[in-house]
């Protein structure tokens, strides 16, 4: 890094970019949150729905990027706890009669506790075997899910109708109405997202990122790498888990075909086309493509290999993602003086060729 | 216990046609550090283009033969676009491959169709084999997988080519110094995967269905093969897919399949964590 004459210059514009940031982030934010008024004036009552669906694949998207985006571990198995989540409160509802917060909180908890058991050994890999690692566990959960049919449903899965959350004498609150699960949606993906934010300004967040740009330095100042990317690795199952637990309760079942690899890797996906190491990429990218499966899927049978062509279009030519170009953009027209290499400075180890 | 003679030949020949398809995941994951998630694909794609070569010509002959040359520019025409521009950002070569496999998939299943179909053998005679009546066309497709293998081993001992590939892979740089085109061998080595991958797609066609989702069942399995037999060791990769093919049938003929993929998986994740040089690391150091 070089101190100069122009370092104030650039700070101030450092500060000009992060506000412009915040408030472009600030909107999508309330995009949100008044998608079920707006959007059945714009277009049908049936995108807030997607708006709903959206908010819960960016959830998952998170849980990815903060292991890849921050930590630098590829997971190709997020799905494994977004269907522990989701059986969690299917089994909990359906067969252990939970009622509505005591089925969430059990989805949740069967989802980190995985998390704990799968990231004690995952983390102990780095780089491929890490990515592979991950993926056969979920493999193994999803062919268990796959034969305990009596109590998963196997592929064709467990429905369960909605208990109530609230119960004032005879009046009822529930997410059968759509309002009320829309801003339960809302509320409890905002919050996580704020939770992650907080969390990466944190000692803790920086120790990640410290993790994510040499593994071995962060070592030698004294950051503890595995109970680190073990944390890391938690958390994020724990993010999975809630997506999972609300995409339940969204569809009111679970079933395995939700923890196959390919939902893993629409996951990692979302995250990279949306921005791996930004908060709000993961956001960006799930909507975008989940607004192209629904948008195109009607006019087109394959669109799939639209996706699949963004897939590797992001990868070559934008490999910060979209929140990537839109920093780059932001930082090109309020960000004052460049410094040569600062966008070389922001590309994680991970990405890098691997150090034999 | 005819059915267990049955399921353990099919596991041993399904085995070496699988070892075929593996030893290109092990070529392209050992020498490019790519983890191709596309390769089940490749495979399916190979057993596609058989399907359309014999619907066209009516000869399975022929799609033996070409199969595997248009896996080969395939290969070589997906390394040049896709993989060389991302070549330097290793982890998002994952990310690029699985896009590969949407975009092959799809493609596949816009022009072949989504209905599964099946492909004939080309030969329909049964020999007695250990008390029971089996297909000819099996027996064929284990020789024509075990030749192929043995026939990659001497090219990657016997030529130059194979030579630089192995000298790429021990050292780079050195190898760079010394005049070898690094690119094209990695480009060819790329290329030499798909088509082996192809190539076991034309030979399993008549013995599996052609259908666009054929390569996410493989794909796992390739991997269990090359992690169990050691990253990057071939010979490993080779015995591990006979044996765990071998191990999947004979536990089939005794539970539900479901059961013998876990078993697999299962024996997967302990190499990884205990053993991640492979179980044969040492044996042939």
């Amino acid at each position: 890094m070089s101190a100069g004459g122009i370092a104030g210059g650039r700070e101030a514009g450092a500060r000009r970019v992060e506000a412009v940031i915040g408030v472009l982030g600030g909107l999508l934010v309330l995009f949100f949150a008044i998608a079920p008024f707006v959007l059945p004036v714009l277009t049908n009552p049936f995108w807030v729905s997607i708006a709903a669906e959206i908010m819960i694949w960016s959830l998952l998207a998170a849980s990815v990027n903060l292991l890849f985006g921050y930590t630098g571990l590829l997971s190709f198995g997020q799905a494994l706890y977004f269907g522990f989540g989701m059986y969690g409160v299917a089994i909990g509802v359906s067969a252990l009669g939970l009622g509505f917060w005591s089925a969430f909180a059990f989805g949740i908890v069967v989802s980190v506790a995985m998390a704990v058991v799968a990231g004690a050994l995952a983390v102990r890999l780095t780089w491929h075997y890490f990515a592979i690692i991950t993926v056969v566990f979920s493999l193994i959960f999803y062919f268990l899910a796959l034969t305990l049919k009596p109590l998963t449903g196997g592929d064709d899965g467990l429905a369960f109708s909605l208990p109530p959350m609230f119960r004032f004498g005879e009046t009822e609150i529930a997410l059968t109405n759509q309002t009320v699960q829309y801003y339960f949606i809302f509320l409890v993906v905002a919050a996580c997202f704020l939770l992650m934010a907080v969390i990466l300004r944190s000692p803790f967040g920086r120790a990640l990122v410290a993790i994510r740009e040499n593994d071995v330095r962060a070592e030698l100042v004294g950051i503890n790498v595995y109970v680190m990317r073990l944390a890391s690795f938690v958390v994020a199952g724990f993010f999975a888990g809630i997506a999972g637990a609300l995409f339940a309760f969204f569809g009111r079942y679970a079933s395995a075909s939700y923890m196959f690899y390919h939902v893993s890797g629409e996951a990692v996906v979302w995250a990279i086309v949306g921005g791996t190491g930004t908060l709000l990429g993961p956001v960006i990218g799930a909507g975008l493509l989940i607004i192209i499966r629904e948008e195109l899927s009607l006019y087109w049978d394959h669109y799939l290999l639209l996706v699949g062509a963004i897939v590797i279009l992001t990868v070559i030519f934008a490999p910060k993602g979209i929140a990537g170009l839109v920093y780059d953009l932001v930082e090109r027209m309020v960000g004052g003086p460049r410094t040569p290499g600062a966008a070389a400075e922001r590309v994680p180890d991970a990405q890098r060729e691997p150090a034999e | 216990m005819d059915l267990v003679v049955a399921l353990a030949i099919n596991g041993l020949i399904w085995g070496l046609i699988i070892a075929l398809i593996a030893l290109g995941l092990s070529i392209i994951f050992g020498l490019l550090d790519i983890i191709n998630l596309a390769h089940g694909d490749f495979f399916m794609v190979g057993t596609v283009l058989a399907w359309f070569v014999v619907q066209s010509t009516g000869n399975f002959w022929l799609a033996l033969l070409l199969v595997p040359i248009m896996g080969l520019l395939f290969g070589a025409l997906i390394q040049r676009v896709v993989i060389v521009p991302i070549q330097s950002a290793a982890a998002l070569t994952i990310v690029a491959t699985f896009g590969l496999s949407i975009m092959l998939q799809e493609g596949v299943r816009a022009t072949f169709g989504a209905a599964p179909k099946r492909l004939l053998p080309p030969i329909e005679a049964t020999v007695p084999l250990f008390g029971i009546e089996y297909e000819v066309y099996r027996i064929f497709a284990a020789a024509v997988s075990l030749a192929c293998l043995i026939g990659f081993f001497v090219f990657l001992h016997r030529t130059k080519l194979g030579t630089w590939m192995r000298a790429v892979r021990h050292d780079r740089e050195t190898a760079t110094a010394l005049g070898i085109p690094v690119g094209r061998v990695y480009t060819i080595t790329f290329a030499v995967g798909f088509a082996m991958a192809a190539l076991g797609g034309v030979v399993a066609a008549p013995i599996t269905t052609v259908d666009f989702r054929t390569g996410v069942d493989i794909l796992p399995f390739c991997f269990m093969a090359v992690i169990i037999g050691g990253l990057g060791n071939l010979q490993g990769t080779a015995a591990a897919a006979v044996l765990l093919a071998f191990m999947e049938g004979v536990i089939t003929a005794f539970a539900d399949p479901v059961v013998a993929r876990i078993t697999s998986l299962c024996l997967m994740s302990a190499v990884l964590l205990l053993r991640p040089q492979g179980i044969f690391a040492g044996a042939t150091a």
